[in-house]
């Protein structure tokens, strides 16, 4: 899977909640159908996080466990915004061109 | 060490500190088909330094200095292997300019060298951290350099000229791996490089194989292909793309902090 839509599946499930490695990992797989190799879900975390799209979740009772979870950052829900509204002109324009050269 | 560990343990320290347990765990648990991705993920890491999260301060710029000289070591080894090619020495006969590789590299080097402190204690300090890293190196490659001159192993039988060619090489790959560890371990004494000194460093170094590569190139297909020469090229022109690639992530790093 290409490291951007690896680290777009990355922010849209962080965009419901803090969730940890595994947890992501899970929840991309009951949206896309198909979980990312570790180094892809890992590569993803790490540049996410250099790009401060995502950040440690610091809460009550911060344990190491807990600093592994991660949760989306504003810049990164702005970024996420974007690139699928922009996924979504590119879908509406596909799907009318179809739509045209079927007609 | 397990499998799962063993390829965690190719990740950046940072990547490795922050996320190493849960990769391993989910290495473990996805088995022999995610260890390729889990490698390649590691490849791709390693030349994207502005990704490495740090866990300590300055950890970035002592990995990245290491590395770069680590890279150097594989280079010299590789050379050593090789000859040193023709090629790549200028000399009588040769070109005049064939070494000009040589002088990037070095040139690379020296700007990403840690540079000593200039209180007394520390300097004290780093001379006896730096004597404590090259001891056994500096003394095993003594003994290898008597052990030649000594004239006792001139001529000898095949199993012992193989024992003798195995420990030539585990003592240079020794002393290279030690070269290393001394980058790392010095770093909280010295004055390590900052992004301004390794990314030209970086640049330099990406350049100096580059060029090497392309003499290598050109030496392995004309008059006729020369595998041996084509794989040093090939060798040669992957830690030129892995230098520059990190230099040129570095440079985006600081675009995107800007």
């Amino acid at each position: 899977m290409h490291g951007n839509d690896a680290q777009l599946l990355v922010l849209t499930v962080l965009a419901n909640g803090p969730l940890h490695g595994y947890a992501i990992n899970t929840a991309i797989e009951e949206l896309a159908g198909t979980r990312l190799g570790p180094g892809s879900l890992y590569g993803a975390l790490a540049r996410l996080e250099a790009r401060a799209l995502i950040e440690p979740a610091r809460e009550a009772g911060d344990t190491q466990d807990k600093n592994r979870t991660v949760r989306i950052t504003a810049a990164g829900r702005e970024a996420l915004r974007a690139q699928l509204e922009q996924m979504a002109r590119v879908s509406r324009a596909g799907l009318r061109a179809l739509g045209e050269a079927g007609a | 060490m397990n499998v799962p560990t063993l390829i965690v343990s190719l990740y950046p320290p940072g990547v490795r500190q922050r996320w190493g347990t849960e990769m391993a765990r989910e290495v473990a648990a996805s088995g022999l088909r995610s260890w390729p991705d889990t490698v390649i993920g590691a490849v791709r890491l390693w030349t994207h330094p502005g990704d490495w999260p740090e866990t300590a301060s300055g950890q970035t710029r002592r990995v990245l200095a290491a590395a770069l000289f680590a890279e150097a070591a594989v280079a010299a080894l590789l050379l050593r292997a090789a000859g040193p090619p023709r090629f790549l020495v200028a000399g009588p006969g040769h070109y005049p300019v064939a070494s000009a590789w040589l002088l990037l590299v070095l040139a690379g080097a020296a700007l990403a060298a840690p540079l000593p402190p200039l209180r007394p204690g520390a300097l004290w300090r780093l001379a006896a951290v730096t004597a404590r890293t090259l001891a056994t190196p500096a003394l095993a490659l003594l003994a290898l350099y008597l052990t030649a001159r000594s004239g006792l192993v001139d001529h000898p039988a095949r199993p012992v000229h193989f024992l003798l060619l195995g420990c030539y090489w585990a003592t240079l790959a020794y002393a290279g791996l030690r070269a290393c560890a001394l980058v790392s371990r010095i770093g909280p004494i010295a004055i390590m490089p900052g992004a301004g000194r390794l990314r030209p460093a970086l640049f330099l170094i990406g350049a100096g194989f580059a060029i090497a590569a392309g003499q290598g190139l050109a030496s392995a297909v004309h008059p006729t292909v020369h595998a041996g020469t084509l794989a040093l090229s090939c060798a040669l022109a992957t830690l030129a793309t892995a230098a520059v690639t990190a230099a040129h992530d570095l440079d985006s790093a600081k675009s995107a902090q800007a």
